[in-house]
Parts: structure tokens; C-alpha cells; sequence
């Protein structure tokens, strides 16, 4: 199962055809690209999904009732 | 500076998204944190210059990206990842049933130039357009567009390396999982 998911992930098009004019460089099939973009989304969405630090809370209800930001650092 | 309440559900509805292109710049969830509250900081500083109507996370988004431009990189040689210690880094605490399948995809990100995994990371993941991202790094629509093509095809040849490897500790423990069930 997996060596045949390596080869499909390796399919890089590499003739330059492009019609955006940057021809040299290689293109990744379309499902190549799919997938990719597929796991780049779930990689990210975990990390939007996290529960947001009190902090980021605190900081601006402190703000919002006039305190003095302190520096970020 | 005392941010509107309009302003401050904004800013605080936008910190889910800073935060997930924060830790995925710099690989480190408590740096990456610094960066998104220097980031509402400046935002709130800065307010006056934020044209209403417009797109406001792409406005937070290019102060992000030019805090850590400017202060970040200035820690270069801890951020950049010459052998891989990034992803050791970028571990965000796993959630129950976090999985284990994003860790070769985080590795092979974190092997990217920076120009490269920025531009794939705002297209490709948070939703910019072509042009925003553009106008967020500062660049033409043209390089964005060619760092994103030349990003995909770098990790597409990495990730086809790891997946070929069916010996690594991560399919491993994997197999194992999925042998549990």
C-alpha cells in the first residue's frame, strides 16, 4: 500500500508547459496537488481550531477599559 | 488606544487565524504567541491607518508577517531550520486523537524556504488570494504564484521520499495505531 502511494506523490510533471510563462520551473499534477493542499488545510485547521490563550482575551478587555498596554515585551 | 468593541471582536475573532499562521511560521507555539499579541499591539497602535471596509485579516496579516520579518529573523539562525530541529519544535501539545500523520507533513513544511513556505501557507491554507498574499509579503502577484509552485513541488518531492520510506518510526507507529484500532 505504501510504495504505491510514494509513486503517485512523486508524479511531478516536469515538461514546463506552462502557459504562465515560468516555464522552467516543474509542475506538480493535479492530484499531486490535491492531496497536498488537502493536508496543508488539515495540518492548519488543527491549529485555527485550537482553543484561543486567555491572554489574547485579557489583553484587550484590559485595553477596552482604558488600561495602560504595557509593552508586549 | 482604546480599541471600540466592534474593533476589539474583530481583532479577537481574527486571533484563531494569526495565531495557526504564527505557529506555522515560526515553530514555536509561546514565540508565536508573542508575535500575535506584538501583532494586536500594533494593530490597535495603528488603528487610524486601517481602512474601514477593508479586509481586515489581510491588513493584521501583513503586520504579522512584518513583525516577524523584522524582529524575528533577527533570531535567524534559531528559526531557520538547516537540520530539522524546527519540526521538533513545532509540536503543538497534541490534543486527544491528534494525529500523527501531520508530523511528516510539518517536517517537510519546515524544510521549506521561508519565502516559500509563506506564500504557500497564506494561499494554499489561511485562503488569501493570489493578489492579497501578494500585497501581505510586499511582492508581485508573479513571485507569489512561483513560490507557492516551486513550495508544492518541493514538498510533494519530500513527502514521496518519507512515504517511500515504510521503515520510519512514523508509519511505524502508525501501523501500530491502526493495529490497536
Amino acid at each position: 500500500m505504501t510504495s504505491n502511494k510514494g509513486k503517485r506523490l512523486a508524479a511531478v510533471v516536469t515538461d514546463g508547459l506552462a502557459d504562465n510563462g515560468h516555464s522552467s520551473e516543474p509542475r506538480i499534477d493535479r492530484p499531486t496537488q490535491t492531496r497536498l493542499g488537502d493536508q496543508l488545510r488539515a495540518m492548519y485547521d488543527d491549529l485555527v481550531n485550537q482553543p484561543v490563550p486567555d491572554r489574547f482575551k485579557d489583553l484587550l478587555d484590559r485595553l477596552e477599559k482604558g488600561g495602560a498596554p504595557e509593552k508586549a515585551r | 488606544m482604546t480599541p471600540e468593541p466592534a474593533i476589539r471582536d474583530a481583532l479577537l475573532a481574527a486571533v484563531p487565524s494569526l495565531r495557526a499562521f504564527a505557529i506555522s511560521l515560526c515553530g514555536q507555539v509561546d514565540r508565536a504567541d508573542d508575535l500575535v499579541q506584538d501583532t494586536l499591539l500594533r494593530a490597535l497602535s495603528h488603528i487610524d491607518r486601517f481602512e474601514r471596509g477593508t479586509n481586515l485579516h489581510a491588513w493584521l496579516f501583513t503586520i504579522l508577517r512584518n513583525l516577524f520579518h523584522s524582529e524575528y529573523r533577527k533570531r535567524r539562525r534559531e528559526v531557520e531550520d538547516p537540520d530539522g530541529s524546527y519540526a521538533g519544535r513545532l509540536k503543538v501539545q497534541p490534543e486527544q486523537g491528534s494525529r500523527l500523520d501531520f508530523e511528516d507533513f510539518r517536517s517537510a513544511l519546515a524544510k521549506l524556504p521561508s519565502d516559500q513556505r509563506e506564500a504557500l501557507l497564506l494561499v494554499g491554507a489561511s485562503g488569501f488570494s493570489y493578489e492579497e498574499a501578494a500585497t501581505i509579503c510586499g511582492c508581485a502577484v508573479g513571485t507569489i504564484k512561483s513560490r507557492v509552485n516551486r513550495a508544492r513541488s518541493r514538498l510533494a518531492g519530500m513527502l514521496a521520499v518519507d512515504d517511500a520510506d515504510d521503515l520510519g518510526p512514523d508509519s511505524m507507529t502508525r501501523a501500530a495505531l491502526q493495529a490497536i484500532g
